[in-house]
């Protein structure tokens, strides 16, 4: 027997019966037979939980019949926003995978360039006569140059990231 | 389980399955198709929770917006209603959180919601006698009075057919509360209805 109706008085049992499986409802959450026939002998017997049982059945029913309507408008309006939101949804990706390619291009030119370039500045400094130290020095900041550069252009434009995402729900 | 029941059951699954991928795929077929099978229960259900037309249409787009940028997460083995509506409970209750952030218990508190006014945003077909019209007033305005909680569990119960379990998943409310829930606002509603027999 369910174990949330072992524990209340018998009417109390039999009303919060009715009022969770009074209707007919397919599945697990059926009565019982021994539930059924045992609310079925209280209802026989009790005139006050055979009320309360018919009014339960007309609540629902006139619950069912109130009337709430979506128009036309709200769908038509609601399936643009949808849409137009998608293809916002569909350029920020396509964004991305433009980020992902060309950070994917430059790491793999990095890699190709950095030994030759490397390889130039040794040169350069022994033709010139210039101690390890400096040529090295050298070579860090024209290497470091572009990425500190396009940092600072960055953060001119300040709200980058902000204007790019500013659409974008939590 | 009958051999009607099973295949019901499959085919409930599979349909679930199917919009689960079409969800991953921001399929717009699907989405506007979506849109137009729930557009009723979705209103319904918002209209209940918020009390007002014009909050639960705002909220309606927006649940059908969050389904789209969400819909990754949707794995397709509960029902979509119940995560649909999950959606749309999160919404209207984030709302609620910022509108009153210090007494949030919203739905606890029969204050926290709009006035319901369901009588003024029926649409009452041609075929509506006026016994029923002023039956539905009559249970209604039961429903005004009622707590908000009463009046989501039996919505979802009642006008949503969801089982106890789905309820349960939606409202975040352990199985128990769920169904005191349901007796509780049934017999609150009891009353009201003595009142559409006159
Ligand atoms: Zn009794």
């Amino acid at each position: 027997m369910n174990p949330d109706l072992m524990n209340s008085d018998v009417h109390e049992r039999a009303r919060l019966m009715i009022a969770l499986f009074g209707e007919e409802r397919p599945g697990p959450e059926e009565l019982s037979n021994a539930e059924r026939s045992w609310l079925a002998a209280h209802l026989e017997s009790c005139a006050s939980c055979r009320e309360f049982a018919e009014n339960s059945r007309e609540t629902i029913r006139l619950l069912r019949a109130i009337p709430i309507t979506a128009g036309e408008r709200l769908v038509s309006t609601t399936q643009m926003r949808v849409r137009q939101r998608a293809q916002e949804l569909q350029r920020q990706q396509e964004r991305f995978w433009v980020v992902c390619v060309c950070c994917a291009a430059v790491t793999l030119s990095t890699l190709v360039t950095t030994p030759v370039l490397w390889r130039g500045f040794a040169w350069m400094g022994e033709q010139a006569r210039l101690s390890p130290p400096v040529w090295e020095g050298g070579f860090v900041v024209f290497y470091l140059m572009p990425a500190v550069l396009a940092g600072i252009l960055l953060l001119a434009r300040g709200t980058f990231l902000t204007d790019h995402n500013g659409s974008y729900q939590d | 389980m009958n051999a009607a029941a099973c295949y019901f059951v499959r085919a409930m699954a599979d349909e679930n399955t199917e919009i689960a991928h079409g969800l991953r795929r921001r399929d717009p077929e699907l989405l506007d198709r979506l849109i137009e099978e729930y557009q009723h229960r979705l209103l319904r259900y918002l209209m209940y929770l918020t009390g007002r037309r014009d909050l639960a249409e705002d909220f309606f787009q927006e649940t059908w917006v969050r389904v789209l940028e969400r819909g990754s997460q949707y794995d397709g083995r509960h029902e979509f209603s119940t995560w649909l509506f999950t959606i749309a409970r999160n919404l209207v209750i984030d709302h609620l959180r910022r509108k009153r952030p210090a007494s949030f218990d919203s739905l606890a508190d029969p204050d926290g919601l709009a006035p319901f006014d369901i009588a003024a945003t029926a649409q009452p077909s041609a075929f509506d006698t006026t016994v029923q019209r002023e039956q539905n007033e009559q249970i209604s305005a039961g429903m005004q009075h009622i707590a908000a909680e009463y009046r989501e569990t039996l919505v979802l119960r009642f006008q949503e057919g969801m089982s106890l379990e789905e309820i349960a998943n939606v409202t975040g409310a352990p199985l128990g509360t769920v169904k005191s829930r349901i007796y509780r606002g049934l017999s609150a509603l009891q009353p009201w209805l003595k009142g559409a027999r006159l």
